[in-house]
């Protein structure tokens, strides 16, 4: 990879520090020229081509949520949805990216709609942020402590139609990737989780952009007798390569590695969660530190990963009914709004706020508390997703195995038994294995959280750099005891809405 | 190439697509219309206690009456307990009931952690029919 050069591209040199730039040098993996996945990945259908079996296995979720069991754990929509699916989409994107939004079923019935419906709307202005699928990302994990959705595939059905009804209406008005980039919360999860991913979309040669006239990564190829049929797309989320920094609002659609004529960019190998202490300019995206909406996103995805483990152990029982004798309130959607106001706006608030202001006042940092609090949010992403890593990931490997007898047992009701009796008594890893890799991961976002916070740190106050460090160090720690404490914990999961 | 030809070539793509699409749904589709429906078994009746109360997670007694629809005591079947947590990929715990006077039935099951469970009762009658029945076991104590 050539450095991108100086005076030519200020925004591309602005982009990784040059210590970052080294690490690049001596590790130029391209994704993309590997053997067999890169020439499967470079191949014009290649999403479509992930696509299709998504699809496939989507629309039997949503039957069999349906019209099969109505015993969660024998119903292939809620075993795929919140065992298998949940847990492969972080380990996925720990591993190497973004590669749900890749394979992403609800965008093939989109592009497929649009071949015929084409949205006339642009997105307002006003909403072109990440307040709405903040909200509605929150209103999600209520929803599944309120209704217990992983006991109901009827509900778990439900929301994969609602997903895909979503996605039409909102792609059939609204232009672009306005569903993916302004809607979408499973997409925000991925775009936030994936800025700690090994791989990123990136330029191979600032050089050659540098060079190009037709910015068809961004503006898409068009038929040059007919410049109004397009060839192909552009980034749908306005995402510029040249000026485009880390994963944030990348779908990894690969539309940019098909529309550029120079085969310049590719699926890059990078230092993980670096881009969260990158304040350049981002195209698409602006600076971190001016994105409250972002640095909100950061901090749901960190106390949200918090609060869903919470509401999966013993004592949250016991807080919850201390909560109705206190509040003389019995309404048990009163009681959890309470409980989620607490951990995912109170404390972080509050945990943020004082850390803030010991910063500003012992380090000397001149910017505003708020500013501070903003800028360190990013940090507390890794830590966010190491919890995320080691819930998920507990539910993916202890019950690794229990698709076998659930597929088993859907051929058996359609009277098929092709693949035998259900095998119920397999299940997955048992804990002594799966523990470690939990504790793992946390350790993993703890260190990124650290290496963040230090980086910024760093930047804010050259003569103290400790100073604006620790109040953000002992914050992650802390929050890193919570999490083990959490994972320590008894399960105890009540479907509590279910359950009267 | 003309505009014309180009709009040509991708109404056949999408046309493709849909296809495919339709492919790929289709199996599905079928088959779950063909679901098998549950034998008719509903003379059978089972009347079930979990001791002691509030039930805590460890080994605790299932105890259970099985009856026909004239409620007299189904004596002389096999049945195999089985617990399922409400959260899918949990492992599943089962036991094999012990009839210890005709028609009454007694079986030692292991609640391996904390929450909602559902007993599901596996009954082969004597006469060799199969019936399954299941109970709610709502907010299994951690101990």
């Amino acid at each position: 990879m050539t450095k991108p050069p100086v005076a030519a591209s200020p925004a591309a040199e602005e982009k990784r520090p040059a210590e970052d730039e080294e690490f690049f040098e001596s590790q130029p993996f391209d994704l993309l020229r590997t053997p067999v996945i890169g020439p499967l990945l470079r191949w014009r259908h290649s999403r479509t081509f992930l696509q299709i079996p998504l699809f496939a296995v989507s629309v039997a979720m949503i039957l069999e949520g349906l019209l099969g069991p109505t015993l969660s754990p024998k119903n292939m929509a809620t075993v795929l949805t919140w065992v298998h699916f949940r847990g492969a989409l972080v380990i996925a994107i720990l591993c190497a990216g973004n590669l749900f939004c890749l394979s992403c079923p609800f965008m093939l019935t989109r592009n497929l709609m649009r071949k015929w419906i084409h949205p006339r709307f642009t997105w307002p202005r006003q909403l072109r942020n990440k307040w709405i699928p903040i909200g509605l990302f929150v209103g999600l994990l209520f929803s599944y402590e309120l209704f217990g959705l992983w006991a109901s595939p009827w509900l778990t059905a439900w929301i994969i139609v609602g997903y895909f009804a979503a996605v039409l209406i909102v792609d059939g008005l609204f232009t672009h990737g306005t569903f993916c980039k302004y809607v979408c919360p499973i997409g925000q999860f991925n775009f936030i989780a994936a800025t700690a991913s090994p791989l990123e979309v990136a330029v191979r040669d600032y050089e050659v952009c540098d060079g190009c006239a037709t910015k068809d990564c961004i503006r898409g190829r068009r038929e040059p007798s007919s410049p109004l049929v397009v060839l192909q797309r552009g980034c749908e989320l306005a995402l510029f390569q040249p000026a485009k920094v880390g994963n944030m609002d990348c779908t990894f659609c690969l539309d940019c590695v098909h529309a550029c004529p120079h085969d310049n960019v590719g699926i890059l190998s990078r230092l993980p969660a670096a881009e969260l202490w990158n304040n350049s300019q981002r195209s698409g995206i602006g600076r971190f530190s001016r994105r409250n909406d972002i640095a909100a996103l950061a901090l749901v995805f960190c106390f949200g990963a918090l609060m869903n483990a919470f509401g999966m152990v013993s004592p949250v029982y016991t807080v919850e009914d201390w909560l109705r004798r206190t509040l003389h309130i019995q309404s048990q959607a009163a009681v959890l709004g309470v409980l989620f106001t607490a951990i995912i706006v109170v404390e972080p608030a509050l945990l943020l706020g004082a850390a803030a202001w010991i910063t500003r006042a012992w380090a000397g940092v001149k910017s505003s508390w708020l500013a501070i609090a903003v800028r360190y949010a990013y940090a507390l992403s890794p830590l966010g997703f190491g919890m995320w890593l080691a819930h998920y990931g507990y539910h993916f490997f202890t019950g690794l195995y229990t698709i076998v007898p659930v597929t088993q047992n859907a051929f058996v009701d359609l009277g098929w038994p092709i693949l035998g009796e259900p095998q119920w008594t397999l299940v997955g890893l048992p804990k002594t294995v799966v523990e470690p890799i939990e504790f793992g991961f946390l350790l993993l976002g703890l260190a990124g959280s650290l290496l963040v916070a230090w980086r910024l740190a760093q930047e804010d106050s050259e003569t103290h750099p400790m100073r604006a460090f620790a109040p953000w160090g002992v914050l992650c720690v802390i929050l890193f005891l919570c999490c083990v404490w959490l994972m320590t914990q008894p399960m105890d999961m009540r479907a509590t809405m279910l359950a009267g | 190439m003309n505009r014309g030809c180009l709009r040509g070539r991708r109404r056949a793509t999408s046309l493709r697509l849909s296809a495919l699409l339709i492919l790929a749904a289709a199996p599905v589709l079928v088959a779950t219309g063909c679901r098998k429906q549950g034998a008719a078994t509903g003379d059978v009746s089972v009347d079930a206690s979990i001791t002691p109360q509030p039930v805590h997670t460890g080994s605790e007694v299932v105890a259970f009456r099985l009856a026909n629809s004239a409620h007299q005591p189904v004596a002389g079947a096999r049945v195999q307990v089985e617990g399922d947590m409400s959260h899918p990929g949990m492992a599943p715990v089962f036991a094999d009931a012990q009839e210890i006077s005709p028609g009454t039935y007694k079986a030692s099951l292991n609640f391996t952690m904390g929450g909602d469970w559902v007993v599901i009762f596996h009954i082969t009658l004597s006469d060799g029919r199969k019936v399954e029945r299941q109970m709610d076991v709502k907010g299994v104590e951690s101990n």
